[in-house]
């Protein structure tokens, strides 16, 4: 037993030894996805890749298999540890980075957020793809305008534990309580991460409730399943769904008419933004009220009040312009 | 004694039938929207993939043996059956691909526990996690989503007036019940259930017995991908993973001994049909998705106790050293 | 050379793990020596503490025999978190939090032991159920969302370390296993375990008590997810109603790669010590040489079926 013990020991003073800092020629940015393997995700991958490639800096994508967020702090605790310049975190909730807060500052590490927000736990800087209140609004307006303005709607979310999901709901049951007094929307209920519950839920609740007149996906593996959905109740036309949807995972129920439209940003153009604020802060610069990227048109927002750099209005798809994109 | 018992209804599937049957009934007291031929409909869909997984479940349970990634295995299976369909191949190229893929997962998880002897719930914990690594990587990220609809439409057909998907069940029952029933096979699962050494003394070859309920359940999850994929049309990388459990609670619900040597196959169903029926029922009479879970425990803890009031549990909890 | 062979034969399981670390440790150094420094070690031992109490727990129900085995514990440590942060924003004292985590824990433990033995259920059965029980309901009560309020003097012990070692580790997870390693060879209480999990009937036979012990082991067991809860709270800052999440798969997989037998009555918590340990560091190791992290739990699952094929061949020689 001992003899064992000793080999761990040994190999442990080892590692203590052969300590030291490392300096690398080009300056690296991390991201850290919720979760790996999802198209969005993987959009935002691509477009931190070309951004990458325009800004000179090598660029590390890297996140948890399952929506946990220990295995999300141990992977950013890893990046400091290989002292990573810059890392950006769609965080799933603050504690996936406040315990490392303090050790990326003594290591003059820039860990800030992007997608999903982690207020008030010293972060650099929020990349933000909307206004947690933008997406919020717009999704009720578009889909007020579709249904009317005393339908009954339904919530279908993914997992209850995810922040930023719980915060969009937030800002829906504001805005229908605030401007749509004749609008019921129902409790939100959650599918966890399977397409399968979604769908399950979504069928539940289109039968509860008959007069149902739309449904909203809030996590992206919850779109197929309500999609699914009413395209197996044959409520198209009935039901008007929609949610937080890339082009591609909701084109064909778009199409079908199951979905009638739904609401995204370019996830691309936002890992784009999150590797060109990393590259800032590694340069030291300070962020403008409006700031030129190259590869944006217009500039880029910052309200230096909340840290949050804006990636603009989330883009509306439909049946018209769905085909126009690709991720 | 035992076989005697997976036909005529033993108390416990009693109590499940009349479960069952309170629930509809409460349900549809509360609810206007429960008793429709729809709402009805929409369970027994949802039903399919557990039926058919639990049916697998409860032959390992009845040997002494368990499987925890038969979620997984339905996944990547359903990714076959996927890859099939969106390349053209046709419906019927793509509803075989299921139970294939199935079974040569199943083939993969019986040489782990039959030839390299690994106590099974330990082997499949540990294909669990290769099979959820394969999914990521054969999907690769991108889900596959907005699938033909060649095999959901045949799918949702029906014959004489009964959904295909009911048909397809009672064929799976019907095999199984005369494997068990009218064939060696049955009486010798059983005996390696309540001890492999006896079995082994007695003249039954436990290593083929294992092996095939192994293969049969890998098929039988595959069958499952199938049904999966032409209901839901897409495939993303969660896909089955709470189903393993939810498989296992609706098999031990039913009456099957989780030590082997009692089964009920009429109990799986009932046990399915509960869990399913709850679920359904309780969203529509407006109770929060996120107390579900909690049902399911409590009903499961519920039953135990059912037994035990009724003194029907062995009272012996000693476990056997294994051979 | 003979020194390695009869170590083979009496742990080999733990001789494995110890040579798969030392080839994991070397690997490091050799294509990313730049890591191997002191915040890469406090961070292994950091992420250890977790699922060390937790895997501790679960070898000593599983030990003890009878099927035992605990599928509540990811639940457990949930629902413990949820709860104690629910207590203290509802007005207790914030000195009471580490009292009343492993009180909450040890309860949930003791009803899965008072199920177990005196209704005479399965114990996978059982903690199934509660398993479904305790993760919904910290999910139900806090509709998902994290609690925060942790007081600050706990977050310093939390996040401290002492010289290399994390303060948990150090003040929890080190302790934890010192006792149980005591326990289990010098007491009779730790001969009463063995060999009721190795042969229960006749443990009863000569007398020993089984069912209580086995009460206090389940109880035993919810305390140490207790602890966990506790190390989370005061790590992470909040009470996640998920954070249990994977941890009884996770548990398990450290136990059965430590070289507790399913079975019982066989295996050593310095296996379960070193399996936890190896596996957080595999972990590390694979994501400081940039492998995709979807292959992390395909390469545990291959590692723990090759470990027990390993014990296999060991036994088949000797």
């Amino acid at each position: 037993m001992l003899k064992y013990l000793k080999i761990l020991t040994s190999a442990s003073a080892v590692a203590m030894l052969s300590a030291g800092a490392f300096a690398q020629d080009t300056p690296r940015v991390a991201f850290v996805p919720q979760i790996v393997g999802i198209p969005y995700f993987n959009a935002m991958e691509q477009g931190g890749k070309d951004a990458a490639e325009e800004f000179g800096v090598e660029f590390i994508y890297t996140g948890p298999v399952d929506t946990n967020p220990i295995d999300q702090l141990q992977i950013v605790q890893n990046l400091i540890a290989q002292g990573v310049e810059a890392i950006a975190v769609s965080v799933l909730d603050a504690s996936s980075i406040a315990p490392v807060v303090e050790q990326a500052r003594a290591q003059d590490i820039h860990l800030y957020t992007s997608d999903s927000d982690a207020p008030d736990s010293g972060r650099a800087v929020y990349v933000a793809q909307a206004t947690d209140e933008g997406l919020g609004y717009t999704i009720i307006d578009e889909l007020v305008a579709r249904v009317g303005e005393d339908a009954k709607i339904g919530i279908v979310s993914g997992e209850a534990t995810a922040s930023n999901l719980n915060a969009w709901i937030g800002f829906m049951q504001e805005r229908v309580a605030e401007r749509y007094p004749n609008v019921t929307l129902l409790e939100p209920q959650f599918a966890g991460g399977t397409a399968q519950r979604a769908a399950q839920i979504a069928t539940d609740m289109m039968a509860s409730n008959p007069d149902l007149k739309g449904i909203i996906a809030v996590a992206s593996t919850t779109c197929p399943g309500v999609g699914q959905a009413i395209e197996t109740a044959n409520r198209i036309g009935e039901v008007v769904g929609t949610g937080y949807c890339s082009p591609n995972t909701a084109r064909s129920y778009i199409k079908s008419g199951a979905f009638g439209f739904s609401v995204l940003w370019d996830p691309a153009k936002l890992g784009y933004l999150t590797v060109w604020a990393g590259k800032q802060l590694i340069d030291g610069n300070e962020f403008q009220a409006e700031n030129e990227v190259t590869g944006f048109d217009e500039p880029i927002a910052y309200d230096e009040a909340t840290g949050v750099l804006l990636l603009g209005a989330p883009a509306v798809f439909t049946a018209e312009n769905v085909d126009d994109f690709d991720f | 004694m035992n076989l005697r018992r997976i036909l005529t209804l033993s108390s416990r599937e009693l109590t499940l039938a009349a479960a069952c049957l309170v629930a509809i009934i409460a349900f549809s007291m509360v609810s206007d929207h429960f008793g429709t031929a729809t709402n009805l409909t929409t369970i027994l869909r949802n039903s399919v993939e557990l039926l058919l997984i639990g049916l697998g479940m409860t032959l390992l349970l009845a040997m002494g043996g368990i499987d925890v990634s038969v979620g997984v295995a339905m996944g990547l299976a359903a990714i076959g059956v996927g890859k099939v369909l969106a390349a053209g191949f046709g419906a019927l190229a793509a509803a075989l691909v299921g139970p294939l893929v199935g079974a040569a997962l199943g083939i993969v998880t019986a040489s782990v526990v039959v030839l390299g002897r690994i106590p099974p719930i330990v082997a499949t914990l540990g294909l669990f996690g290769v099979f959820r690594t394969a999914i990521f990587l054969w999907l690769g990220g991108q889900w596959l989503s907005g699938l033909p609809t060649d095999l959901t439409a045949i799918v949702s057909s029906s014959f004489m007036g009964v959904p295909l998907m009911a048909w397809t069940i009672a064929a799976a029952y019907l095999v199984i019940w005369v494997a068990l029933r009218r064939t060696p096979f049955g009486p010798h699962l059983l005996a390696v259930g309540n001890s492999e050494t006896k079995a082994r003394l007695s003249g039954v070859s436990v290593r083929k017995v294992q092996f095939s309920a192994f293969v049969i359940n890998g098929a039988l999850c595959g069958l499952a991908a199938t049904f999966y994929v032409a209901t839901y049309r897409n495939v993303e990388m969660s896909i089955g993973s709470t189903l393993a459990l939810e498989a296992i609670a609706a098999v031990v619900l039913g009456g099957t001994s989780i030590l082997g040597g009692r089964c009920s196959l009429v109990g799986t169903v009932l046990g399915v049909l509960l869990i399913r029926i709850l679920q359904n029922g309780l969203l529509l009479v407006g109770v929060p998705s996120l107390w579900q879970t909690v049902v399911t425990g409590g009903l499961l803890i519920a039953v135990l106790c059912l037994d035990a009031l009724s003194g029907r549990m062995p009272v012996s909890i000693w476990r056997r050293r294994p051979a | 050379m003979s020194a390695l062979l009869g170590a083979w034969r009496n742990q080999p399981v733990l001789l494995v793990l110890a040579l798969l670390w030392v080839g994991l440790i070397s690997a490091i150094a050799l294509f990313q020596p730049h890591i191997l420094n002191v915040y890469t070690f406090t961070g292994i031992l950091q992420f250890a503490s977790i699922l060390a109490l937790v895997s501790l727990g679960q070898s000593l129900v599983i030990l003890a025999g009878g099927a035992g085995i605990d599928l509540s514990v990811g639940g457990n440590v949930s629902l413990t978190a949820v709860l104690t942060m629910m207590a203290l924003v509802a007005g207790l004292d914030a000195g009471w939090m580490p009292l009343l985590c492993v009180a909450i824990g040890a309860g949930l433990g003791l009803t899965n032991g008072i199920l177990v033995t005196r209704l005479g259920f399965y114990p996978l059965i059982v903690t199934l159920g509660t398993f479904y029980i305790y993760s919904g309901v910290a999910l139900a009560l806090t509709g998902g969302s994290a609690i925060s309020g942790v007081p600050t003097w706990s977050l310093t012990w939390g996040r401290g370390s002492w010289g290399v070692i994390p303060l948990p580790f150090l003040t929890l997870v080190l302790p934890a296993f010192i006792m149980a390693a005591i326990i289990l060879s010098l007491t009779s209480w730790g001969r009463w375990i063995y060999a009721m999990g190795y042969n229960e009937r006749s443990a009863r036979l000569v007398g020993i008590p089984v069912d209580r012990v086995r009460i206090l082991l389940y109880t035993l067991g919810g305390a140490l997810s207790g602890l966990a809860a506790l190390v989370s709270l005061a790590w992470l800052g909040s009470a996640r109603p998920n954070i249990g999440v994977n941890l009884e798969l996770e548990s398990l997989t450290a136990a059965m790669l430590g070289g507790i037998a399913i079975f019982g009555g066989r295996g050593h918590v310095f296996g379960v010590f070193a399996a936890v340990i190896l596996l957080v560091t595999l972990k590390t190791a694979m994501l400081q040489m940039g492998f995709n992290t979807v292959l992390q739990v395909g390469v545990v699952g291959l590692l723990l079926i090759l470990v027990l094929l390993a014990d296999r061949l060991s036994q088949h020689r000797g």
